[in-house]
């Protein structure tokens, strides 16, 4: 219970000191940094309706971290959220597409399908490379993240660009609304269902199954989990796929949900606020449904900012950033070495 | 290796408190801090100039911190060192070097990808910084071949034998002028004629002058070499520098163990710190051989890889209630021997029966499920997982045999894992706690308690007793032979021959991948070493 | 062909800048993902401080200080703060892409790409066609080679390679690896704003947000590729650069007929394949050391 504790005051701890360094970079850049704190904490909490967007944008974040979260406690540092939560979107159109005139009934399970199916996808070429071959995972999937962006521009300016549109935007054509999941305020029976059964579920998965267990001891050591005799291929794949279907999940909810289209471009910074959120919450199912709610608020806070408050979006990608610095430090410099240094080598 | 042998006949005597000529090395009050573990509290040493002083104890003891502190490599939190008369300050690598300290590790300071020349160069002091290829290999020829170390300088560390690998290391450290010769276990990796190799050198380096610390844990090595002995335990000074001929093996055999744990341990003493020539093995109870062999390896090849040579043509047979010992110097096979046994490597030909039935392409859970269990090399790195929870890593076993989407109840696992522990002694608070906090011997106890369980039939225990103090290794070996009393067939390889002549029924000896010949007791000392290096 | 091989060199010369800085980083043991980040503080730096004050030398000696100031950062965190070397090299980079965007907005009042009045000095005409070409990209082989001698050829060179391959080694011979590690980390910051400069200032005079588009990641898998050898990675980094270079080409020749954006992420695409076969050159599924965990026992 205490090293609980420890942790979570930890990971407070060094939020603020990420937040103190920006206060630093906003000063330095020409702005009043307490203006700036004001103002997102406005957009994200304070202000009529801000939970509202924190909310929205809290559901997917979760459900995308929840996915990061699996992969991390693999063992495996599949950065690709991104990526997979883009193609994840991209199959989901591509099935409301093509369906379009079927039941809802049929369709919106299978553009669910269709979602995890592609985020699954994209985690699985990398997942591959790294069991079978040992190919670094953290470039791959950082490069099918930049691959996946590219293909996004390419078919919301191709095969699924809206032939009503200005020409300028490149989006598919809206989502029937029989097939919406939810309207543009993000908040729907439907969205937060679907986030409680996948919080509950992955919960389960990682607290009370084999897997779970199995996996973490993989994460931390997967030479110990190998002498064992667990199968380190299917464990690591078992973990990618889950990442990379729970960020394509998350992708056809916000194509079906509030974005009601798949825009090129949209929500670039989702895949690695989920991954900021995985870590912030040390690696656990209940603490990312927290954390969520904070980064969604500073999701929320960036829409506000620029538009009611003047001030550049790009200041939360900074807090994000910041915070991504420091959180997985492990020690503070004065407190001298960590208590239980082992004898690396045997004896003394 | 005579006990007591050549000496030198010159008088050499307890060191008193002021020395006529200043000590070598002389350390005041010497304390160190590990977190909460005291490894080391007030020792207070002077070892006299250009002489082979031995520094004993047995594992945990404080000897490779101590021989850390005097090069410089930890800065106790208390406590003055002195070389050659002159104060240095603590804890500076550079400093102590500049004296003249150098230490030669255990696990070699040598980057495994540098060639023979780079590693000599990178810690050099003088000359050019900046070299080409070809004068570096000149630079450092004589060098090399005045030490007689045979290494192309072109090779690279890991490519390079054990022996060989040594041999650079002491190079290494002697590539500035050294005065004191610090040596943390030399002897752990050698065989008995690579001891008597080192000691050659040894000698000679004393006899130009150098003074030399060695520090040992058996017995027998110190008494043929060294010209006066120091004894810690727990972390404090026993006795000590006192001359070599002025005590015995009994002696400092009680030193080293220490009065309590004398009574866990009867039996085992001698084994225990590497007192005797010749160890008889306890018999061989009647009721093996008959019944089909527990593990039946024939003529099984595997491929050279980068952890090891290959086997070749390797055939084995444990019985039941057999516990069979392979030596071998290491890197010889022993590796790949458990490897291919749990199926971390693949069997190019040949079978492998456990239990009469034949596993050769059975994957490890399988093994596992059969009775297969491994006690790995490495215990922090193949053993065990240092920042998850004990019972975690207790459970790992139990959790691997059956489904993955099985549903746990981990309160369950964390009282059986409780249950477990109790039964095999670990001292633990929770079983909530990392792995890494617990002791060498406590975690090697934990996956003893994994590891042998009811169903186990084959145990393989690789090195089970590296870095254990006295009493966890006496621990493991009595569990050991339990195993064997209750039917299990055991195979053990170690680098500690006395630990190996202790419990073993049967003796293999490795070479190259091979199996090259079998003993049976009662052991001897110079027919194994000779056989570990192809001499006979 | 000329034109080929002007255009690979103005793609490349960033890149090489920037792998070498990885180089040395992957040297000294630390997985360097910051240099996306670092890379466009160099570019931003240099062209907002010509523009604001008139001179490159100002523009170049801002970037170079603003780099080292986030290497030194950067080490601070990974080594003194133990934090995890690969999340906090994406946030230095995220820092880095928004502290840039920040500066612009600050500046301009919006995310606008700024023009610079002149950019780096040219070979000139007496080199021909090569004249274009900035004197970085001149600089660059030998560069290179002065890298490469630091890193094979001096005892420096070795005791870094000590610190990043067997710390204890490098302790054990008194040289401080956490000490190894800065001073990698802060030239390679030097050489980041280097590649920066040239990027943003060699053949463009612009600066526009997230112009890096990938290319420190490019020049860290250049690195992995190169197994953190000098001329090994360097090559690696030149490879990409032909694909890079190739796939505007094919931009311009093809138009139409192929998909522009799978020309662009021919580069990216090329890193996986050769992230994929350095990999198996090196033996198979070991486990790469994919938290990039410092050691320092």
């Amino acid at each position: 219970m205490t090293a609980r504790l420890f942790a979570v005051g930890r990971a407070i701890a060094f939020v603020i000191l990420a937040l103190a360094l920006c206060g630093v970079i906003f000063e330095f850049a020409g702005y009043s940094a307490p203006e700036m704190f004001q103002s997102i904490a406005d957009g994200a909490f304070l202000n009529p309706g801000a939970w509202q967007g924190s909310l929205r944008w809290a559901l997917p974040l979760f459900i995308t971290a929840t996915g990061v979260i699996i992969s991390f406690r693999s063992g495996y540092f599949n950065v690709g959220a991104q990526g997979q939560f883009y193609i994840g979107a991209i199959g989901t159109t591509f099935v409301v597409d093509f369906m379009n005139g079927y039941p809802a009934a049929l369709v919106i399970p299978l553009c669910f399908i269709a979602g995890i199916a592609g985020g699954a996808i994209w985690a699985l070429w990398p997942g591959l490379l790294r069991v079978r071959s040992g190919a670094d995972e953290v470039i791959t999937t950082l490069m099918g993240n930049f691959i996946a962006g590219l293909i996004l521009i390419y078919v919301t300016g191709g095969i699924l660009k809206d032939p009503s549109g200005t020409g300028q935007v490149m989006a598919s054509r809206p989502v029937a609304p029989a097939y919406r999941i939810s309207s543009e305020t993000g908040l729907s029976p439907t969205i937060v269902g679907a986030a409680i059964v996948v919080g509950v579920v992955m919960w389960i998965l990682v607290n009370r199954s084999a897997f779970g267990v199995l996996a973490g001891l993989a994460g931390r050591n997967p030479i110990m989990i190998v002498w064992q005799g667990a199968r380190m291929s299917r464990l690591g794949l078992a973990g990618f796929m889950l990442g990379g279907g729970l960020a394509g999940l998350a992708g056809a909810m916000e194509v079906l949900g509030p974005n009601g289209r798949l825009v090129s471009g949209f929500l670039p910074t989702l895949g690695f606020t989920a991954i900021l959120i995985a870590l912030v919450a040390g690696l656990s199912i209940s603490g990312a449904a927290i954390v969520s709610l904070f980064f969604g608020g500073l999701a929320s806070a960036s829409l506000y900012l620029p538009v009611l408050a003047g001030l550049p979006a790009a200041a939360i990608d900074i807090i994000n950033a910041a915070i991504a610095l420091f959180i997985t430090a492990r020690a503070a410099p004065g407190l001298g070495w960590l208590a239980a240094r082992r004898r690396a080598v045997g004896g003394a | 290796m005579n006990t007591g042998g050549q000496r030198e006949a010159a008088v050499i005597e307890a060191i008193p408190s002021e020395a006529p000529s200043p000590s070598a090395l002389q350390c005041r009050d010497i304390s160190v801090q590990y977190g909460e573990v005291a490894a080391l509290v007030g020792v207070s040493l002077a070892f006299a100039p250009k002489l082979i002083h031995a520094v004993v104890g047995q594992n945990g003891a404080g000897k490779t911190t101590f021989a850390r502190v005097a090069a410089g490599l930890v800065k106790p939190v208390s406590g003055t060192l002195a070389i050659g008369g002159k104060e240095i300050p603590t804890g500076n690598v550079g400093l102590a070097r500049a004296a003249g300290v150098e230490l030669v590790h255990q696990n070699f300071a040598l980057p495994p990808s540098f060639t023979v020349a780079e590693a000599m160069e990178f810690g050099a002091e003088r000359g050019r910084p900046f070299f080409s290829r070809r004068g570096l290999e000149a630079r450092w020829k004589k060098h090399l071949e005045n030490l007689g170390v045979r290494a192309g300088l072109r090779d690279r560390i890991r490519d390079l034998p054990v022996e060989a690998q040594q041999g650079v290391e002491i190079a290494r450290a002697l590539v500035a002028d050294a005065k004191v010769l610090i040596l943390d276990e030399p002897t752990a990796v050698l065989s008995p004629s690579g001891i008597e190799t080192l000691f050659e050198r040894l000698k000679s380096l004393k006899a130009s002058g150098v003074t030399i610390i060695l520090i040992l844990h058996k017995i027998r090595e110190v008494l043929g070499i060294a010209d006066t002995v120091t004894v810690l335990r727990g972390g404090r000074l026993v006795e000590g520098p006192v001359a070599a001929r002025a005590t015995n093996a009994r002696r400092l055999s009680a030193s080293i163990i220490g009065a309590q744990a004398e009574q866990e341990i009867a039996g085992d003493e001698a084994a225990l710190v590497g007192a005797t020539d010749e160890i008889k093995a306890a018999p061989v109870p009647a009721a093996v051989s008959q019944a089909a062999p527990v593990l039946a390896m024939e003529r099984v090849f595997t491929r050279s890889d980068s952890e090891g040579p290959g086997l070749e043509e390797a055939s084995l047979s444990i019985g039941r209630g057999e516990i069979v010992g392979v030596a071998g110097v290491e890197g010889n096979g022993q590796r790949t021997l458990v490897r291919v046994l749990a199926n971390l490597v693949d069997a190019q030909s040949g079978r492998i029966l456990l239990g009469g039935e034949d596993i050769t392409k059975t994957p490890l859970s399988e093994r596992r499920a059969r009775g297969l269990r491994v006690i790995p090399f490495e215990r922090n790195s193949e053993g065990l997982s240092l920042s998850s929870a004990l019972w975690e890593n207790w459970s790992a076993r139990q959790l691997v045999l059956g489904s993955a989407l099985k549903l746990i109840n981990p309160a369950r696992y964390r009282k059986a894992c409780d249950a477990s522990l109790k039964e095999w002694d670990v001292r633990y608070h929770t079983t909530a706690q990392p792995a890494g906090s617990l002791s060498g011997g406590n975690a090697q106890k934990l996956i003893l308690a994994r590891e042998i369980d009811a169903d186990a039939s084959l145990i393989i225990a690789a090195q089970p007793t590296r870095g254990l103090d006295v009493g966890a290794t006496a621990f493991v070996w009595r569990a050991l032979r339990e195993a064997r009393a209750r039917g299990c067939a055991v195979l053990v390889i170690s680098s500690d021959l006395d630990e190996l002549f202790d419990i073993s029924d049967r003796l293999i000896v490795m070479l190259s991948g091979r199996i090259v010949v079998e003993f049976r007791p009662p052991y001897r000392l110079g027919e194994v070493g000779a056989a570990m290096t192809g001499a006979h | 062909m000329e034109e080929f091989v002007i255009a690979t060199l103005r793609y490349g010369t960033p890149l090489v800048y920037v792998t070498l800085a990885g180089v040395l980083a992957q040297r000294a043991g630390v997985w360097n993902l910051g240099l996306e980040g670092l890379m466009i503080i160099g570019c931003c730096a240099a062209v907002l401080g010509l523009v604001q004050t008139g001179s490159l030398l100002f523009g170049m000696a801002l970037a170079v200080a603003l780099c080292v100031i986030a290497s030194a950062l950067l080490w601070f965190v990974i080594e003194k703060l133990r934090a995890n070397p690969i999340i906090a090299g994406l946030g230095m980079t995220g820092l880095g892409l928004g502290g840039t965007d920040l500066a612009v907005q600050a500046i301009y009042g919006s995310q606008a790409t700024v023009n610079a009045p002149y950019g780096l000095p040219r070979l000139g005409t007496e080199f021909g066609d090569f004249g274009v070409l900035s004197v970085l990209v001149a600089a660059m082989p030998f560069v290179v080679f002065a890298f490469w001698a630091l890193l094979r050829r001096t005892r420096f060179g070795l005791q870094l390679a000590a610190s990043g391959e067997h710390p204890f080694a490098a302790r054990s011979v008194g040289v401080s690896p956490a000490r190894m590690r800065l001073i990698a980390l802060c030239v390679g910051g030097v050489l980041c704003a280097l590649g920066g400069a040239e990027l943003a200032l060699g053949s463009l005079t612009i600066f526009a947000y997230g112009m890096t588009a990938g290319r420190g990641f490019m020049a860290f898998s250049a690195v992995i590729f190169g197994a953190g050898h000098p001329i090994a990675s360097v090559a690696a980094s030149l490879f990409f650069a032909i694909v890079g270079a190739l796939g505007i080409r094919a931009q311009l020749v093809f138009g139409d007929r192929v998909p522009n954006d799978l020309l662009l992420a021919l580069p990216y695409i090329a890193t996986v394949i050769g992230i994929w076969i350095s990999a198996r050159l090196r033996g198979g599924a070991k486990a790469a050391s994919a938290f990039g965990e410092l050691r320092d026992y």
